[in-house]
């Protein structure tokens, strides 16, 4: 008998909530058979006088109406809405562009800058970084490189008219200036990387440019080798490119490091198969690398042979073309909205 | 430099393919930049016998052959439409077959040629790629066999050049081929013993080439300078005729991209390239004296001395430069380059070989001050094994021999200090330790031995290095050998082990980095600009050039000097963005050298700069303003103010320049660009600019935990209710909105919180301002609202006789 009633309440409300034409008598509506003191409630109050058997099957039917009839009045509500007397002369044109204020945008390098240096924070390296313009001293002697030394031929350096007391001064063409001048001052363990803008006196093209923006790793300790050194990088490149990477090293010559390695990735477009992008190589040519010269350390002030280390070296602009697919390094430093807009 | 793969085969005996061999050497050694593989183009290329020929009925220059030639493994008659003169029945020829590829991606298709057919091409010898001559075919041998590849019979022609990037500290060993065929041997694990070919002479042994002693009375030599000159070997050969090269010397040469010039400057550039030492042949009769003596004495030279080069060029010589001379007159500049006047000739008959070794700087400083580089000064200047000499003085001798004729008079060798092999200690257990991975103790002692160390094991490695591997002095050195001869991959990646830190917080960066994000949240793009700008830059802006470092070799005239200011290169931005946009903002954050008492001071700065699409007056300036005070607030900097300059320099609108002040200390400026500055830059619109030191920006953000330790700290809110009161008024022209805040502040006391202009009639000299004002702890009545009010706005009649507007 009560599940009859039940149904009935429900008829009605579908019956009258026709009838109703505004906010106010649904309001009404909804007070009547919702409400505290209404019928319905007052059935769901009385379950507990029920048998437990019927208490169960009138309740569910109960909870099931109410909610029913919840979503009947809802949707009217909603229909009012629309309908309502203002909606016709409130309507706009909402495909039309926003009224926006502009927002800037950060030259790729520094985006590129930006994922290297939270990578490295995150494993514990700190950010160091020097002035852009060196003694001679720091910029070579320091680094293995004294006067006469043919490697300084790798490196067409731009020299200054000024002097500073009676040193040279160079633009540096590398951050490991910042190497031997951090390590004065800190002992190992240490772990740091410096990215910062250097300058080399070279013909420019779409891959070099006389200045460009070098990111340097080092890492000192007591036992420190090449497998870390290879770990290191394997951890480094697979999260910058979300995506497994392998390292490689190749011989190679830089007199701050002994031995010394040139620096492959496996290609980040084919995973190394052979693709175009790494011109059927399976390999992309990265930076140097290797274990950081005693001679290095002994110009520091670290006894020989009591510390070993890793360093590398390599372009930030090779890492934002990559990225970004940029087909010519001089755009970085070309000021050209065009281009800093897309980032 | 470019090497050749047969000639290298010859040294080192390997059975590897160029390719094979490149990818080892990649590998384990350098890098290899080029592999140019010379008889590929030769496939499809047969030796062909000319049968038949017969006139072209249809042209007059052309002839149709009837060629024998083998295709497909048959015996085949083609005919093939030609237009060289110079074929005749019975001549075998290099028949290119339909369907092979010639230099310059030139197929051989079936043509039909004035209505005859044609089926391949006889080529000459330009079609082939082997030289320029076109005039006619090549004529093969004639014992060249119907149907083989035509390539066996065109020289020294199928090799491929190697093309090695060399490593500096490699120089010495491996601009040669002895170096590179020596590495080779080492990585296929082969026991290394250079044999050089037949046609160069006899067989011979690197280690068996020792000089022979045979004195010659007609020779004499002395070195002055024995620290310069380390070596010095010369000898007298009689009898030569001067004549060309034989063709396998001139390829070898050719290959290598050296042009052949006569039999004995082809054999010193030839023991050049085979040994590395470069070596000089003197005219005997042309460096003797009147006596018919001939000595050689290597010394400075002296102030004031000139000489002419080989090339013709005269050159004023100073005393750091090293010579050989005759004991009177320069006959080289020792290392570099000979004389003219010494120098070999067709009518030689008698010459003097010198192998020597000099000091490396003094050639390099020598070469550097006087602008020269040759193939010899490239090779000393990078240091040579003086025990070289001997060897490639022998082999010059066995060359000359056999190509020119000529037979030794005498051999004088002086060499004062000897130089003999080294020991290096090796420890095994650091060699494993640095490398990460054990390398088994045979395989250690097996590469050693590979490279021509001799060990002795005691506590330590006891590795004795021989002299043509000046590099190897540390053990590091020798650990580098032994890993990449191994091989690096097989080091596998190891985690580090370390103390689990937090980085520290490098606060520069951090700061900047907030700085771009407020900046671009702003509307602001980033600029990266160079560090340099120009003459011309100075001139337009003002700037002194005296505030300037300058850069002693720019890469051209427009950037000549170090950037002091961020502010020019930001203007030609402005200029070239101003073609695509009618409105700009942007920023560049940077380091700036300002030249102080002649000492660099490195300013790291961040400069602002921002162009209206439209600007009746004021909107520019007050925009940027806006955007500073924007910055600085996101920055928890307080404290501000914008304070009038007395001299704003030569760049900025004098009347509309600000200095930025942060608690009492000048940070940057802030202003518009001066219409001169603008018109120079060809810049059409208002620019307004700002620039900030940032390092001292930083030192001064309220929570840096900076010198003042002025941590942010909390203010309660207020629970009573603010009031606000509008004052509206006509202020005199020279007063300040500054100083009417300032006075209305001082005179309202602690009960305002705030004020704020909220209207201005620019031409009227009127501003209305809103005064908010409350309690902290109580609301505020009327009357003492009012009383406040009243002391304000008597205080701003009295003071700064302002005509308040009731």
């Amino acid at each position: 008998m009560l599940k009859t009633k039940i149904e009935e309440i429900k008829k009605q409300v579908l019956e009258e909530i026709t009838k109703v034409g505004n906010s106010d008598a649904l309001f009404d509506l909804e007070k009547k058979y919702l409400g505290r003191k209404s019928e319905f409630v007052g059935f769901l109050k009385n379950l507990k006088n029920l048998a437990p058997e019927e208490r169960k099957q009138i309740g569910e039917l109960a909870n099931k109406t109410k909610l029913e009839i919840l979503d009947i009045i809802n949707g009217k509500k909603a229909d009012l809405s629309k309908t309502g007397s203002n909606a016709e002369k409130e309507k706009i044109d909402v495909t039309i562009s926003g009224k926006k204020r502009g927002v800037g945008h950060l030259n790729p390098i520094s985006i590129v800058r930006r994922d290297i240096e939270d990578i490295f924070t995150g494993m514990g390296f700190e950010i160091a970084d020097g002035p852009e313009i060196e003694t001679e001293f720091y910029n070579f002697d320091a680094l293995n490189m004294p006067a006469d030394h043919p490697a300084r031929d790798i490196q067409d350096t731009f020299w200054l008219k000024n002097k500073k007391g009676k040193e040279s001064l160079a633009m540096r063409s590398q951050t490991s200036a910042v190497q031997a001048k951090y390590m004065e001052k800190h002992k190992p363990p240490l772990r740091i990387i410096v990215p910062g803008k250097c300058f080399r006196r070279e013909a420019t093209d779409t891959t070099h440019d006389h200045t460009f923006y070098q990111f340097e790793a080092l890492v000192v300790g007591e036992n420190i080798n090449v497998g870390h050194l290879k770990q290191v990088a394997e951890d480094f490149f697979s999260q910058f490119f979300g995506q497994e990477i392998k390292v490689r090293l190749r011989p190679s010559y830089f007199p701050f490091t002994e031995p010394s390695f040139e620096f492959d990735i496996s290609c980040t477009v084919c995973g190394g198969k052979g693709c175009r992008a790494c011109k059927y190589n399976k390999w992309l040519e990265l930076g140097g690398a290797g274990m950081v010269n005693q001679n290095v350390f002994e110009a520091v002030g670290y006894k020989r042979n009591q510390y070993t280390g890793f360093a590398w070296g390599f372009g930030l602009e090779r890492l934002a073309m990559m990225k970004y697919k940029i087909d010519d390094c001089r755009l970085f430093h070309s000021g050209d909205l065009r281009f800093i807009r897309q980032f | 430099m470019r090497y050749s793969f047969g000639w290298l085969q010859e040294l080192s005996g390997t059975k590897l393919s160029p390719e094979k061999a490149a990818e080892l050497l990649t590998m384990h050694s350098f890098e290899i930049e080029g592999l140019e593989k010379n008889n590929n183009n030769f496939d499809g290329v047969v030796v062909g016998e000319i049968l038949e020929i017969t006139k072209h009925p249809n042209a007059d220059k052309l002839q149709i052959a009837i060629v024998e030639t083998h295709c497909n493994a048959s015996v085949q008659k083609l005919q093939i439409v030609c237009g060289a003169p110079n074929i005749a029945v019975g001549q075998k020829v290099p028949v290119a077959l339909v369907g092979t590829t010639l230099p310059g991606d030139f197929t051989i298709k079936e043509a039909e040629i004035r209505g005859v057919k044609s089926f391949g091409m006889l080529c000459a010898e330009d079609e082939l790629g082997l030289g320029k001559d076109h005039a006619g075919i090549l004529i093969l041998d004639k014992k060249a066999k119907v149907g083989e590849l035509a390539a066996k019979y065109l020289g020294g022609t199928d090799d491929s050049v190697l093309e090695i990037k060399v490593l500096p500290d490699r120089a010495h060993d491996i601009l040669s081929h002895v170096g590179v065929a020596r590495e080779l041997a080492v990585l296929e694990k082969r026991k290394f013993s250079a044999q050089g070919g037949s046609a160069s002479g006899g067989a011979y042994a690197f280690d068996e080439l020792i000089l022979p002693t045979k004195k010659n009375q007609k020779l004499k030599v002395e070195i002055k300078d024995k620290d310069l000159c380390r070596r010095y070997i010369g000898a007298v050969m009689e009898n030569i005729v001067i004549k060309e090269s034989p063709q396998w010397l001139k390829d070898r040469l050719e290959i290598c991209g050296l042009r052949p010039i006569n039999n004995v400057v082809d054999a010193t550039n030839y023991v050049m390239l085979e040994l590395g030492q470069p070596l000089h042949a003197f005219d005997r009769d042309l460096i003797q004296d009147a006596n018919k003596k001939c000595q050689i004495v290597v010394r400075g030279a002296v102030k004031d001395e000139k000489m002419t080069l080989l090339d013709g060029t005269e050159i004023e010589l100073s005393e750091n430069n090293l010579l050989i001379t005759n004991g009177k007159t320069p006959l080289a500049l020792a290392g570099i380059m000979g004389g003219k006047e010494s120098g070999i000739n067709e009518n030689t008959k008698t010459i003097v070989l010198e192998a020597a070794s000099f000091d490396a700087v003094n050639i390099r400083r020598t070469r550097t001050a006087l602008g020269l580089n040759t193939d010899s000064s490239y090779r000393f200047e990078k240091d040579l094994d003086p025990n070289l000499t001997e060897k490639a003085m022998v082999r010059i001798i066995d060359i000359l021999e056999h190509i020119a004729d000529g037979n030794v008079e005498g051999i004088v060798d002086i060499y004062p200090k000897k130089i003999s092999s080294w020991t290096v200690k090796l420890d095994l257990e650091y060699a494993n330790q640095l490398l990460g991975e054990k390398v088994p103790e045979k395989e250690i002692l097996n590469i050693l031995s590979l490279l021509g160390i001799k060990v002795q094991k005691k506590k330590l490695l006891e590795c004795q290095i021989p002299t043509y591997r000046l590099d190897l002095r540390t053990q590091e050195d020798l650990i580098e050998d032994i890993g990449r001869v191994w091989g690096y991959e097989k080091i596998a990646p190891r985690p580090m082990v370390a103390e689990v830190l937090p980085a520290k917080l490098n606060e520069q960066v951090f700061f900047e980095r907030k700085m771009q994000d407020v900046l671009t949240g702003l509307g602001f793009d980033e600029m990266y600009n160079y560090s340099f700008y120009s003459a011309d830059d100075l001139r337009k802006t003002g700037l002194s050039a005296s505030d300037h470092l300058q850069l002693a070799n720019p890469m051209n005239p427009d950037q000549e000097f170090v950037r002091a200011y961020m502010v020019p290169n930001i203007l030609k931005n402005v200029r070239e963005n101003l073609k695509n946009f009618s409105c700009i903002s942007i920023f560049e954050i940077g380091k700036c050298y300002l030249l102080k008492n002649s000492e660099p001071i490195e300013e790291c700065n961040l400069i602002l700069a921002k162009v209206l699409e439209k600007d009746s007056n004021l909107e520019t300036f007050y925009g940027l303003k806006g955007t500073m005070e924007d910055l600085l607030e996101a920055l928890n900097i307080k404290n501000v103010q914008f304070l009038e300059i007395e001299k704003p320099g030569t760049i900025l609108n004098p009347g509309r320049t600000a200095k930025i002040s942060v608690g009492g200390k000048v940070v940057g400026f802030i202003g518009e660009v001066n219409q001169a500055v603008l018109a120079s830059y060809k810049i059409s619109k208002r620019l307004a600019v700002a620039e900030i030191n940032l390092e001292v920006l930083r030192l001064l953000r309220q929570g840096s935990g900076g010198p003042k330790k002025n941590i942010l700290e909390y203010k309660p809110i207020n629970k009573f209710p603010v009031v606000s009161r509008d004052i509206s008024m006509i202020v005199p022209k020279e007063i300040k909105y500054a100083e009417i805040v300032a006075l209305a502040k001082k005179n309202g006391g602690e009960l305002i919180d705030n004020i704020l202009l909220f209207d201005r009639f620019e031409a009227k000299n009127s501003m209305a301002i809103r005064i908010e004002m409350s309690a902290k702890d109580r609301t505020l009545e009327g009357a003492e609202i009012d009383a406040a009010m009243e002391k304000i706005v008597s205080s701003l009649k009295d003071d700064l006789r302002v005509e308040v507007r009731k």
